[in-house]
């Protein structure tokens, strides 16, 4: 357990959070749920984790480790590894319709407060 | 010869695969024609209805159709590739997208024939990646997988709601899907990895193996995290700010599959969370009855109150899937079976009324029901079909939601709990609040007096003619043979919820006879029937109050007011309902 990580994660997560619901500004916002978004690979990659692991490159065991210990699991888990890149790659695509979102909002309502952006009510 | 299991299970992917196809092909067609990328489209989604029909007939017949793919089996008991599991209920959330979306990308051939050769491409890409998710997430039995599909479901949502760009109001929209879909994203991401962490397991079978031994803390946290999550894509209150602007701005067909078919996921998901991954846990049932029922009861409210014709409908969604989580609260085997029922009916007659007032809105250039009005005289066909929707939501016999609504609300008058019967008393408010609300837009858009003539009136073109036909036919069809449909697709269907056990044994074998013994349940009772008179002479009279009333009663202005279009405001609605969630869930 690194609990340092996990604490990390939720502040970070809290702060993103924090960002989207009280900044009125659309690229703060963004940049709030980017936030989130980092938070949400801290906790898979420190789930990953296990004590006394290395890389799970299972090529060359490295010094201090022999190939069966590798194979019995001595790595990080590479599984969380994998979907935290899954969900990086997928953040980059989403961050990037958000902002093309942002700068269309921009443009039309030359403006980048929510408090304006507001014409669908009730 | 037919095929065996295993070969038709091997065809699965293809379902995916088809529309994710067109969506590619449909972007090169852009560049060649105007009208090329909506037959290709029409074209690929028409051969994954008929492959779906082909696994459904199996699948039917007391069959599971299992394929790991890539063919990455289980090894003792683990799995870590996908898994693509055709139950009854898949194969029907499956087919029902495909078929609904062939109609949809037929109403758009006619209604956004308009469109520009790369704008057309674009469009039926979306479209198709967005049904390629629907049904990709229906037929997985892995958590992550389908987070993945959860976020193409998103990312092609994001880009059909803004995709409209001359009216400036649906960048708003899409600003807002983005914000709440992309923290829903999150919150069901960090659930996956909580279970992994916990279970080190994503497969739904290997998940309720290993829950069933202990459910901790973290994976309580998780079930709140996912019900959070698939409850903003559901639209349900608190989690519902993106849903009236996100419905009300787009095209008619986009809106009609938001709301008929995209909203069914959440549901879906929380469905099988809840029924399949997870053990009974004692706090679920009433947490999910509850949350049904403030949605079913808010959303009509707020759709009494619309003046805006699509956003009214948008309202009543919110409400319908209120009525859906409820009975998945509830989780008796005849309100599972009602839910089934009601998500095919919801999604017939949302869609045909979606294409109704989209086509109204598209050939008057009109929005809000106070300016409509006498459009029976000019627009006859249109009309009918509103009408016939209108009706079906009110639970008219012999439409389809009278027994479908029926049968949830007698499986919660049959209730023993308490949730149970305070569910019944506010379902029933929510019904005649929502007969209220349909009433009142039938009378003013359509059948109130109009003096003077509409500026423009475009004739309605053939292809949007016959989606009406096929929409509003399926509703009556539906309707006339209740009980055929709930013991031979319904019941079947809801047997993999009421016995979450099949199903997961199935995502980690193989194809093979689906263990599980559909429970036969009593279609309606007489007294219904009463009762369906009363909300709806209810209904009719709440709406002759409301329309000769010059102001809003005070719940229902406060109300408005506190959906004031702020992305902030509504984003704090959802951190909280999932603070709630996670607090009644874990504490």
């Amino acid at each position: 357990m690194i609990v340092g990580n996990f604490v990390a994660a939720a502040v970070l997560f809290c702060l993103g959070a924090y960002t989207v619901t009280t900044r009125r500004n659309i690229v703060k916002m963004v940049l709030g749920l980017s936030l989130m978004e980092s938070a949400t690979y801290v906790l898979v990659i420190s789930l990953a984790y296990r004590n006394g692991s290395t890389a799970p490159v299972l090529l060359y065991p490295p010094p201090g480790h022999t190939m069966k210990g590798l194979a019995h699991g001595n790595v990080a888990d590479p599984f969380l590894q994998n979907i935290c890149l899954t969900a990086i790659v997928i953040g980059v695509a989403v961050t990037a319709v958000l902002l093309t979102i942002v700068v269309r909002a921009a443009q039309h309502y030359r403006t980048l407060d929510t408090d304006e952006i507001r014409e669908l009510t009730g | 010869m037919s095929p065996t299991d295993a070969q038709l299970a091997g065809l699965l992917p293809l379902a995916v695969v088809l529309p994710i196809g067109g969506a590619v092909l449909a972007l090169v067609a852009g560049r060649v024609g105007r009208l090329l990328p909506t037959v290709v489209s029409l074209v690929a989604m028409l051969a994954c209805t008929g492959l779906l029909v082909v696994v459904a007939v199996r699948v039917y017949g007391d069959r599971v159709l299992v394929e790991h793919l890539g063919h990455w089996h289980p090894v003792g008991g683990a799995q870590l590739g996908v898994t693509f599991v055709a139950d009854p209920l898949a194969v029907l959330f499956a087919l029902l997208t495909a078929a609904l979306g062939s109609v949809l990308l037929l109403h758009t051939l006619s209604e956004l024939g308009g469109l520009g050769k790369r704008e057309a491409g674009g469009y039926c890409c979306l479209v198709q990646l967005l049904l390629a998710a629907l049904i990709g997430a229906a037929l997985t039995a892995d958590l992550l997988d389908l987070f993945v599909w959860f976020e193409v479901a998103a990312l092609a949502s994001y880009g059909l709601t803004g995709f409209l760009l001359e009216r400036a109001v649906s960048l708003e929209a899409a600003l807002k899907i983005a914000v709440l879909t992309n923290m829903a994203a999150f919150m069901v991401f960090v659930a996956v990895a909580l279970l992994y962490g916990n279970h080190g397991a994503t497969n739904v079978g290997q998940l309720r193996g290993s829950l069933g031994e202990a459910v901790h803390t973290a994976d309580l946290v998780a079930l709140a995290l996912l019900i959070a999550g698939f409850a903003t894509k559901a639209g349900v209150v608190p989690f519902h700010g993106w849903l009236p602007d996100a419905h009300s701005v787009t095209a008619g067909p986009i809106s009609a599959l938001f709301s008929g078919l995209m909203v069914n996921l959440g549901v879906l998901a929380i469905a099988r969370a809840v029924r399949d991954v997870y053990p009974e846990l004692a706090q679920v049932r009433p947490l999910l009855v509850s949350l049904g029922c403030v949605s079913a009861v808010l959303g009509a409210l707020m759709a009494l109150a619309q003046d805006d014709l699509k956003r009214l409908l948008a309202y009543d969604t919110i409400s319908q899937m209120g009525v859906l989580l409820a009975a998945v609260g509830l989780a008796d085997a005849s309100a599972l079976s009602g839910m089934v029922y009601h998500l095919v009916d919801h999604a017939m007659f949302k869609a045909l009324m979606f294409l109704c007032a989209g086509a109204i809105v598209h050939a008057t250039g009109m929005t809000n029901l106070s300016e409509m009005g006498g459009l029976w005289r000019h627009r006859p066909v249109t009309t009918v079909a509103f009408v016939v929707g209108a009706l079906a939501v009110a639970g008219v016999p012999p439409l389809n939601g009278f027994v479908s609504v029926g049968t949830i609300h007698d499986a919660f008058e049959r209730s023993a709990t308490a949730s149970g019967r305070a569910g019944f008393v506010l379902l029933t408010i929510a019904q005649a609040l929502t007969v209220a609300a349909l009433a009142r837009a039938v009378w003013l858009g359509f059948l109130r007096r109009r003096d003077d003539d509409y500026d423009r009136m475009e004739k309605p073109r053939p292809g949007m003619i016959v989606s009406f036909g096929l929409l509003a036919t399926g509703c009556v069809v539906l309707g006339c043979v209740p009980t055929w449909f709930l013991h031979h697709v319904a019941d079947p269907a809801a047997a993999t919820l009421v016995d979450g056990h099949a199903y997961a044994t199935a995502a980690l074998g193989h194809s093979g006879s689906l263990a599980v013994e559909p429970t036969s349940v009593e279609v309606w009772r007489a007294g219904h029937l009463a009762l369906t008179a009363l909300m709806i002479a209810v209904g009719l009279l709440l709406a002759w109050w409301y329309v000769r009333r010059s102001s809003e009663p005070r719940p229902v202005s406060l109300l408005r007011r506190l959906h004031n279009g702020s992305a902030n405001e509504y984003a704090s609605w959802s951190i909280l309902g999932l603070v709630v969630l996670v607090a009644v869930l874990g504490l």
